[in-house]
């Protein structure tokens, strides 16, 4: 393994959450069989207090998972040039087939933990805590992916072997045993384009619809999640293109360097967020029949629907703007 | 009204310190009237004044407030009825160290997030009520008793609570700041707040002020016209 | 939403009075904080700008060097293998480089000495490093001596002191002539210290690495790119290592940490109670020791981060780099070029806010939970 410091806070990070994630599972294995809300047992009383720690523990750890997010790519684009072939992140991620995968369950449970929070806040408004089971049958889901984050991270780290000079030779020999692809596998521009304005314009209009007349929750939800996804296709696609000014450079992290003004920290943090608000308006449609939620359910997913919008909103914002005064222009490419 | 059916609080269950601090307590206390629990230490005064106000939840029975079942509400909701609806005196004040006395007024109100001119302007005029405008600024550490005493006072009126709640006000007061205390009680009662005591100091039970007399003992009501 | 806002305003300006109220044990708690984020600060800027420095000083080496080596060891490379190595095809040009260290037993100080590509200084006189200048106190035009091979001294004037970008490369460097050096070193004429090449595409390095290598069996290529991820790896790991012994102490501040953060005094308690008792909610109190925690971190983290800051960037790290800079102690001084990134900050924050925080959530929930009724009992 690397001894990088980059690497080791993520370990260690990680294994903290591992722990805490492990902690809240076994008290909401508790909660889910032992809760009597008609009780007032002194065992309903402690479980109804552990609550308060758990929604904390979830809150802390989705602040961190935002950092260990982008530190995770930041560590990998700065250790790049210890891997023959790698020019940056991408490189680095490609090195072993847990780099990947990693990132992606980093994503995953961002997005499960601000799922998390969206109905723990849903619940805490009604008097009887009426989305308790399936607030912690959330929790339950969300442990196994934390976990994984975590072995599946330690293996890709642990993993890792720089090509570094050797006391009899350099490591030239070892060059051609692996090879690593640096290019990333883009859509065509164009046709991505369009793509992207027209998932773009369905969500802000499927919004709409929901602000203002409260209808379509989970269509506007689908259209969120089905908006992330062209949105990183699009940052792969044509966006990055336009960042760069360079017709073949399609690297969605390189926009995080200073090289280009930290750009990707706003485009990505805008399109996390409106995912997770969008994604929780479905989420919050499915508890809507619950009596005690009744007017709380709807503002809350107006709320939530304004959120995303305006995060969509800001990300095409500013992807439009580069478009338009970048001084790359993509036809012919 | 504010009625209590049945209700039993036990401390420690299924240890070996397990306690029973309330027997099967059922209890009417009417509005605007000033209401005096009567008993010897561990009767179970404090523990019952704790559950009318919505401190603790009792392990079984009910309790309405105004036809309104409290007793299963979360802790938020039971929290956010307290601060609407009592206000609490303590055997001894309770107020905060190292903070002004004005300080300590606002206090209970931060979480509200009311504004803060607003609620300052609000505090002021409480402790001017009570002539302690001056004193508004002094740490708690530099207030004499009787100031202290009105100081807690003030704390508990900050909500305009319906429901005045003390707690053996007076055990560590002299005769004269315990006068004053139940004169204090006896504005408050003229303005339409309901006063419930918990005390076994003759000069609180024996007030005028006083509209009805609960006595307990080991954890139940032995005597007081409340039998129902 | 204006209300939101204002309950965490007097929240947070509540708790920083009541931190205020208990210096002692909050103070203590900020030093230990303060030190921890200090000595990790430097460790990660002190490498991290070694290692740009390094990247500075890599920027202008040559794409491939060949040496020698006999026996395993390093050895001086006849000039004439520089001909064979031309016509290699790719290779641009090859040079017979001159360099090597010398040690002044006087001063206690390791010197770099090198003939420059271009323009290099007439013989008897040399170009010296402001580090050198500084402790020997010479100037330009001045008379300065150093011991040759045969320990017999050689003087030479002072043409000029170079001041650039990079201290660490510059700083103990002496350049002089072909015809100094190896007078002064010992080197004969058909002799050179190694060879430097110049590549034309960086994707024939292997092929040609491979070619002097099957040319000039003990020969030894070494490609630029590879000598960067050998000090990178080397500064990383040293810090990594650092890092792990340094874990040790992180741990007792862990330890401290929640020591402090259950060892709620009495009044502390009694305090929670009666905020509980008139109309705080867990919530609030949750809130409160939010706050309490991020008001800590936060001083600790910046005051931390700016001391190290100043100790790494103005004082060269005077505190352990010789533990770091290790095997070749570098004796003249030098200062670093501020250099600090995100990956750096975020390292910093997950290494000591996280444990931090971590450790400090279960004992604030704990003081959180206190019945509102105790303050009655």
């Amino acid at each position: 393994m690397i001894l990088d410091p980059g690497i080791l806070a993520l370990l260690v990070s990680s294994l903290l959450i591992s722990l805490m994630s492990l902690y809240a599972s076994g008290w909401s294995i508790r909660i889910l069989r032992r809760w009597d809300l008609a009780s007032g047992s002194e065992l309903q009383l402690a479980l109804e207090r552990r609550t308060y720690l758990i929604s904390t523990i979830v809150s802390y750890f989705l602040a961190f998972q935002l950092v260990s997010l982008f530190l995770f790519i930041q560590t990998a684009d700065s250790i790049s040039h210890l891997f023959v072939g790698a020019m940056c992140a991408v490189g680095t991620l490609t090195v072993s087939s847990f780099g990947y995968p990693t990132l992606l369950l980093k994503i995953v449970t961002f997005i499960l933990a601000g799922l998390w929070l969206i109905l723990n806040h849903a619940d805490n408004q009604g008097y009887d805590y009426p989305l308790i089971k399936a607030k912690y049958l959330l929790l339950l889901i969300m442990a196994p992916f934390i976990l994984a984050e975590t072995v599946v991270q330690g293996a890709y780290f642990l993993g890792l072997r720089p090509d570094i000079i050797t006391s009899c030779c350099g490591s030239l020999f070892s060059q051609n045993s692996h090879k690593i692809t640096s290019e990333i596998l883009a859509a065509p521009s164009a046709p991505m384009e369009i793509v992207f304005y027209s998932s773009m314009f369905i969500t802000f209009a499927a919004g709409a619809r929901l602000f203002v007349q409260g209808k379509g929750g989970y269509f506007f939800a689908s259209m969120s999640g089905i908006a992330f996804l062209t949105s990183i296709v699009s940052v792969i696609s044509f966006i990055s293109l336009y960042f760069y000014e360079m017709p073949s450079h399609h690297c969605p992290f390189c926009i995080l360097q200073k090289e280009y003004g930290y750009a990707g920290y706003p485009l990505y943090i805008l399109m996390l967020s409106g995912t997770v608000t969008g994604l929780g308006v479905g989420l919050l449609q499915q508890f809507s029949k619950e009596k005690s939620l009744a007017e709380t359910i709807p503002a809350l997913q107006r709320k939530l629907a304004a959120v995303s919008l305006t995060a969509f909103f800001l990300f095409t914002v500013i992807v439009t703007c580069q478009i338009l005064f970048s001084n790359f222009k993509l036809e012919g490419y | 009204m504010i009625s209590a059916r049945n209700i039993s609080k036990v401390f420690n269950a299924g240890r070996p310190n397990e306690f029973t601090a309330l027997h099967g307590v059922s209890l009417d206390v009417q509005l605007h009237e000033t209401t005096v629990l009567k008993g010897p230490s561990g009767s179970g005064k404090t523990t019952l004044l704790s559950l009318i106000g919505c401190m603790a939840r009792p392990t079984t029975g009910r309790i309405f407030l105004n036809e309104r079942e409290i007793t299963s509400l979360p802790e938020r909701f039971l929290t956010e009825v307290r601060r609407s609806t009592f206000g609490f005196i303590f055997q001894q004040f309770n107020l905060i160290k190292g903070i002004s006395a004005l300080e300590n007024v606002m206090a209970p109100a931060y979480p509200t997030g009311e504004k803060f001119s607003l609620l300052r302007r609000r505090a002021m005029e409480t402790l001017e009520m009570f002539d302690l405008g001056k004193r508004a600024d002094a740490r708690i550490e530099w207030l004499s008793g009787g100031e202290a005493q009105r100081v807690a006072i003030a704390r508990a009126l900050i909500h305009n609570p319906a429901i005045i709640i003390a707690d053996e006000p007076t055990t560590h007061l002299d005769t004269r700041l315990s006068h004053e205390f139940m004169d204090i009680m006896g504005d408050l009662k003229a303005r339409g707040t309901t006063i419930i005591l918990a005390s076994h100091d003759p000069l609180v039970y024996g007030s005028d002020l006083v509209d009805r007399v609960v006595e307990m003992r080991d954890g139940q009501v032995v005597d007081g016209e409340s039998a129902l | 939403m204006t209300r939101m806002i204002e309950r965490q305003r007097h929240i947070m300006d509540f708790t920083l009075a009541a931190l205020l109220r208990r210096k002692g044990k909050n103070g203590a708690l900020l030093s230990v904080y303060t030190l921890l984020v200090f000595i990790l600060a430097s460790i990660l800027f002190f490498t991290h700008a070694l290692k740009h420095e390094a990247a500075l000083v890599l920027n202008e080496a040559p794409e491939i060097i060949v040496q020698r080596t006999m026996t395993g060891r390093y050895q001086t490379i006849p000039v004439a293998w520089s001909d064979r190595i031309r016509q290699i095809n790719g290779v641009i040009s090859v040079h017979p480089r001159l360099w090597g260290y010398k040690y002044d037993k006087d001063f206690l100080a390791n010197y770099t000495m090198m003939v420059p590509a271009g323009n290099p200084p007439e013989p008897g006189s040399i170009d010296i490093g402001s580090g050198i200048s500084r402790m020997r106190g010479a100037n330009r035009g001045d008379i300065i001596a150093f011991a040759g091979h045969d320990g017999q001294p050689r003087s030479f004037t002072i043409r000029n002191i170079f001041d650039s970008e990079s201290q660490l490369v510059t700083s103990d460097l002496i350049l002089l002539s072909e015809k100094d050096y190896r007078d002064f070193s010992g080197i004969p004429e058909d002799q050179s210290t190694d060879l430097a090449l110049q590549v034309r595409n960086p994707r024939e390095y292997a092929t040609i690495a491979e070619k002097i290598s099957r040319m000039y069996p003990d020969s030894r290529p070494i490609v630029r790119t590879e000598i960067q991820r050998t000090y990178d790896a080397l500064f990383g790991w040293r810090s990594g290592l650092m890092i792990v012994i340094f874990a040790a102490v992180a741990l007792a501040f862990v330890i401290f940490a929640w020591d402090k953060a259950t060892g709620l005094s009495a009044e502390e308690q009694k305090e929670i109670g009666i905020l509980k008792a008139v109309g705080w909610e867990t919530s609030d109190i949750m809130l409160m020791k939010f706050w309490e925690g991020s008001i800590i971190s936060l001083t600790a983290f910046l005051l931390g981060t700016i001391l190290a800051y100043a100790h790494v960037f103005f004082t060269s790290a005077a505190l352990f780099a010789p533990v770091i800079k290790g095997w070749s102690t570098l004796y003249p001084t030098f200062r670093l070029t501020p250099f600090i990134d995100f990956g750096q900050v975020a390292t910093l924050f997950f290494l000591t806010v996280v444990p931090y925080t971590v450790t400090t959530i279960i004992p604030s929930w704990r003081a959180a939970t206190i019945d509102p009724d105790t303050v009655m009992r």
